[in-house]
C-alpha cells in the first residue's frame, strides 16, 4: 500500500519530518476534516437508526484498530480480543461505581486497566509465536470469561453491572443524539493517536517485528518489549471501546463477550485490511452494516404476498445468516488485501485518470 | 390482453418498490396506517439459542398475527414485525432503534438474556414495555429494593416464574416427594451446570431454599454448556449421593449429561430448568425416568382445559392442519402476547395506548388471566414494586423409553411471595 503515492507531480519531500506526516497531502487532510464535520451532521439529517449504527461502528472500530495494531502491524495474533473489550466495559463501570471517578475519566482508566491485563496475557508472546500464541490468547478469552461469571464483586455475576451515563459538567448524556458526539470524539482521538503511533519510532519497531523479527532484533529492537507493548496498546484500545459500549448500554451483562465476538473483530480487520489504520474502520463499517443491509433486503421482500408466510420468513432468516457468511468468503477471495487496498486503487484510478499507466 | 398483464404489472411494481426500499434502506413498516399500534418482535431462530428460541418465537408470532386478523387491540389495528437477530446483541439494539425511530414502537416482545439486558436502560428511558422470555430474578425488582439488583428494570415484564422461583418450586415439590417416598435421612440436592450467567442465575437462591427445607446441598457440579462426555461428572453425583439434581444448562448439554449418567447407572430425580424441560428434549434423551420440569402454562396434551381452544386456533396461523405438536414454550409465548394485549386494551380506555399507560395496565388487575386463555395462562399479578407475575408453577414429570415420551402433571406448587426473594 505504501507503493502508491498520491502526491502531485513536483511535490518532493526534503526532510524526514515531511516524510512522516499523518496526512499525505494538504488535500487529504482537508478532506479528512471535512469528512469528520460531515459525519458530525448525521444526527441532524438522519434518523435514530443510523445514529445508533454509527455509535456501534465507533466503539467496535476503536477496538478493531487495537487488534489491527497487534495483528496487522506487529504480526502477533490474539483470539481473546472480545474478553479485553468486556474487561474494559466492566472495569469502567466498576471504577465509576466504586470510586466515584467521573465516567469521562473512568473510560481512559479502564483502558489502562485493560492494558495491564493485556500485558499479563501477552506475556507468552515473549517466548512463543504463531499458532502457539493463538492458543495462549485463546486461554485468555476463556479465563476472562470465567472470571466475568465468577467475580461477583467486579462484574455482579449473573446480575451484571450497571454503568452510569457519561456526565459532562453536570449534563448527563442520556440520549443517542449526544452520545453520538461522545463516540465521535473518542473515535477521532483514538484514530489520530493510532495513526500517530504508527509513524513514531515505536510504530516502526512494531512493523519491523512483524516483517522480520530476526533482522529487527539484529537492528537493536527489543523483541520482548515491543511484543508486550503491542499487546498493551491493543488491549488499551479494546478497553476504551468496551467502556464506551458499557456506558452506552447503561448495563453490562457477563454474557456478551464470547469467542464469537473475538472472531468478529478478526473478521473486521481482515476484511478492512491488515496493517492499515483506516482499514480497521472500513472493516468495522462493513461488518456492522452487512447484517443490516441483509435485514433490509429480507424485510423489503415482505411486500410480496408469497413472502408473508412463516415458512418463507423463517427460510429467509437462514438465508440471511448464510449470505452474511458467503459475502465474507467472497470478499476474502476477491479482495484479499482488504477494503483499504481497494480504496487506494479507486483513488489512484481517479487521480491518474485517464492515463493510468 | 391488458387484463392479463395487469397482475404481472402489480408484481413488477412491487419488485420496483422492494428494490427501491433496499436501495434507500427504508423499512417496510414505515408505511403504516396512522392510528395503528406497532409492536416489535425480536426472536432468535438461527442463532446460539435458536434451537429453543424458535418454539417461543412461533408462539409470539402466531399470537400477534391472530390478534392482527381478529380485531386488533379493541378495534385499533395492530402492526408488528418479527426479526431474527440470531442472538447477536448489536443487531438487537439496531432493530430496537429502528423500530423506535421509524415505526413509533410502543411495546416489544423480546427473547433472551442477550437482547433483554442490553436494552434495559433504553426501554426504561423510552418507556417501552418489553415482554421477554428472560426469566432472570433481577428483572422482577422494578424499583431496586433488593440491594443486589444492579440495574432496576421498570419496563421489563415476563410471563412466568423467575429461574430462581421455578427452581424453588421444584425443590418444594421434591421435599414433599421425599417424604412421600419414605426416604430416610436428608435428601441430597446438587446444582449441575456451567459457570455461566444462565445456569448461575438460580444457583444461590435455590440452594438457600433447599437448605431451608432440610436438604443436604452439595457443592455445585460444573458441566460445560457444550455437549460432551460427562461420565466423570455423573460419577461425582454418584459419590455425593445426589437424590435431586438441578439441571441448569440448555438442551444439547443436558441431553448428553442425562445420557452419560444413564450409561454409568446414575439416575437421581432430575429437576430441569424450564428451557431444558420439554417434549423435544425428552425425545432426544430417549431413555429416562424421573425427569421433572416446571411449566408455567398447561401442556399441549392436557385435556379439559377451556383455554386450549384459543391456543389451537392460534396455532393454525402457521400450521393450517392444526396437527402439529406445540411445546409449552410456544404456549408461554401466546400468554406473553395476550397479557400485553389486555394491558393495551386497558391503556386504550385509560388515556390512550402509550408505553407508560401499558405499564399501568399491567398493574390494573390482580389474579389476572387473559380472556379466552382460562386454564392455559395462570392467574398473574404485577405491581409497581413487584414484577413477579406468577408464583405458581406446574410441576410435570416426563419419562421416555425408546423414543416414546410420556408427560404427566404431578402437581401445582404455589410459592410464598416472600419479600427477601424479590429480585433474587
Amino acid at each position: 500500500m505504501a507503493g502508491f503515492s498520491m502526491r502531485p507531480c513536483g511535490d518532493f519531500r526534503t526532510t524526514y519530518r515531511q516524510d512522516t506526516r499523518i496526512f499525505d497531502t494538504t488535500f487529504v487532510r482537508n478532506a479528512a476534516i471535512l469528512g469528520i464535520v460531515a459525519v458530525g451532521l448525521i444526527p441532524f439529517v438522519l434518523d435514530g437508526y443510523y445514529v445508533n449504527l454509527f455509535i456501534q461502528i465507533s466503539y467496535f472500530a476503536i477496538a478493531a484498530l487495537g487488534l489491527n495494531i497487534l495483528v496487522g502491524f506487529t504480526g502477533q495474533i490474539s483470539l481473546g480480543h472480545a474478553a479485553f473489550f468486556g474487561f474494559g466495559a466492566f472495569a469502567s463501570a466498576w471504577i465509576n461505581n466504586h470510586t466515584g471517578i467521573p465516567v469521562l475519566l473512568s473510560i481512559p482508566l479502564a483502558g489502562m486497566a485493560t492494558a495491564a491485563v493485556g500485558l499479563l496475557f501477552g506475556l507468552p508472546a515473549a517466548r512463543i509465536k504463531g499458532l502457539y500464541l493463538a492458543i495462549a490468547t485463546l486461554a485468555a478469552q476463556f479465563i476472562l470469561e470465567d472470571f466475568f461469571a465468577r467475580a461477583d464483586w467486579f462484574t455482579g455475576g449473573s446480575y451484571g453491572a450497571a454503568a452510569n451515563p457519561i456526565n459532562v459538567f453536570g449534563y448527563e448524556i442520556m440520549d443517542d443524539f449526544s452520545f453520538f458526539y461522545v463516540s465521535l470524539f473518542f473515535l477521532v482521538i483514538m484514530y489520530v493517536l493510532g495513526s500517530n503511533l504508527m509513524r513514531s519510532r515505536d510504530g516502526r519497531a512494531f512493523v519491523a517485528v512483524r516483517d522480520h523479527y530476526l533482522s529487527a532484533e539484529i537492528m537493536g529492537i527489543n523483541l520482548t518489549k515491543y511484543r508486550l507493548l503491542s499487546f498493551a496498546v491493543s488491549s488499551f484500545y479494546a478497553g476504551i471501546g468496551g467502556a464506551l459500549y458499557g456506558h452506552y448500554l447503561g448495563y453490562v451483562s457477563a454474557e456478551g463477550f464470547t469467542i464469537l465476538l473475538s472472531i468478529q473483530f478478526l473478521g473486521m480487520i481482515i476484511i478492512g485490511g491488515l496493517g492499515s489504520v483506516k482499514g480497521a474502520l472500513m472493516g468495522t463499517v462493513f461488518m456492522v452494516l452487512l447484517p443490516e443491509v441483509m435485514e433490509t433486503g429480507v424485510s423489503a421482500l415482505s411486500v410480496f404476498d408469497w413472502a408473508n408466510s412463516t415458512a418463507v420468513t423463517d427460510g429467509l432468516a437462514y438465508i440471511k445468516e448464510m449470505a452474511i457468511g458467503l459475502a465474507i468468503i467472497l470478499f476474502l477471495i476477491f479482495e484479499p488485501d482488504g477494503l483499504a487496498h481497494r480504496w487506494q486503487q479507486i483513488r489512484a484510478y481517479w487521480k491518474l485518470y485517464p492515463f493510468s499507466y | 390482453m391488458f387484463n392479463e398483464t395487469s397482475k404481472g404489472d402489480v408484481e413488477m411494481k412491487k419488485l420496483i418498490a422492494a428494490t427501491a426500499m433496499m436501495a434507500t434502506g427504508l423499512s417496510v413498516g414505515a408505511a403504516k396506517a396512522e392510528d395503528s399500534v406497532f409492536v416489535g418482535h425480536l426472536m432468535d431462530i438461527t442463532g446460539a439459542t435458536g434451537f429453543i428460541g424458535k418454539f417461543y418465537a412461533d408462539g409470539v408470532r402466531d399470537a400477534l398475527s391472530y390478534i392482527k386478523e381478529n380485531g386488533g387491540i379493541d378495534g385499533t389495528p395492530l402492526e408488528f414485525e418479527s426479526v431474527d437477530y440470531a442472538y447477536k446483541v448489536p443487531q438487537a439494539i439496531a432493530n430496537y432503534k429502528k423500530w423506535r425511530s421509524r415505526n413509533n414502537m410502543i411495546a416489544m416482545q423480546g427473547w433472551g438474556t442477550g437482547d433483554t439486558e442490553a436494552l434495559i436502560s433504553f426501554v426504561a428511558k423510552d418507556e417501552v414495555p418489553v415482554y421477554s422470555a428472560s426469566y432472570s430474578g433481577h428483572l422482577t425488582d422494578p424499583t431496586g429494593k433488593n440491594p443486589k439488583t444492579a440495574k432496576p428494570a421498570p419496563y421489563n415484564f415476563f410471563y412466568g416464574a423467575s429461574y430462581s422461583d421455578a427452581c424453588r418450586a421444584m425443590v418444594q415439590w421434591a421435599a414433599e416427594d421425599w417424604k412421600k417416598k419414605g426416604g430416610e435421612g436428608k435428601p441430597v440436592f446438587s446444582h449441575i451446570g456451567d459457570n455461566h450467567p444462565y445456569p448461575n442465575a438460580p444457583k444461590e437462591a435455590c440452594a438457600e431454599y433447599a437448605t431451608e427445607l432440610g436438604f443436604d446441598v452439595t457443592s455445585p457440579v460444573v458441566v460445560s454448556m457444550k455437549p460432551g462426555d460427562f461420565k466423570a461428572q455423573c460419577l461425582t453425583l454418584k459419590e455425593a449421593g445426589t437424590d435431586y439434581g438441578y439441571l441448569g444448562n440448555l438442551g444439547p448439554s443436558v441431553v448428553s449429561l442425562v445420557k452419560s449418567c444413564g450409561t454409568v447407572g446414575v439416575d437421581p430425580t432430575w429437576l430441569a430448568n424450564i428451557w431444558a424441560g420439554d417434549y423435544e428434549t425428552l425425545k432426544t434423551i430417549g431413555d429416562v425416568d424421573n425427569y421433572v420440569f416446571p411449566v408455567m402454562t398447561s401442556f399441549w396434551t392436557d385435556e379439559g382445559v377451556p383455554g386450549m381452544e384459543l391456543v389451537r386456533k392460534i396455532s393454525m396461523e402457521s400450521d393450517k392442519t392444526g396437527e402439529q405438536f406445540r411445546t409449552h414454550h410456544y404456549i408461554r409465548g401466546i400468554c406473553s402476547v395476550y397479557y400485553m394485549k389486555e394491558a393495551m386494551e386497558w391503556a386504550k380506555e385509560n388515556g390512550g395506548i402509550t408505553g407508560a399507560n401499558i405499564k399501568q395496565g399491567m398493574y390494573a388487575r390482580t389474579d389476572w388471566v387473559p380472556k379466552g386463555l382460562e386454564g392455559v395462562c395462570m392467574p398473574a399479578t404485577w405491581t409497581a414494586e413487584d414484577h413477579r407475575g406468577i408464583n405458581t408453577v406446574n410441576i410435570y414429570s416426563g419419562e421416555a423409553h425408546g423414543g416414546d415420551v410420556k408427560v404427566t402433571k404431578l402437581e401445582t406448587v404455589t410459592l410464598p411471595r416472600r419479600d427477601d426473594w424479590l429480585g433474587y
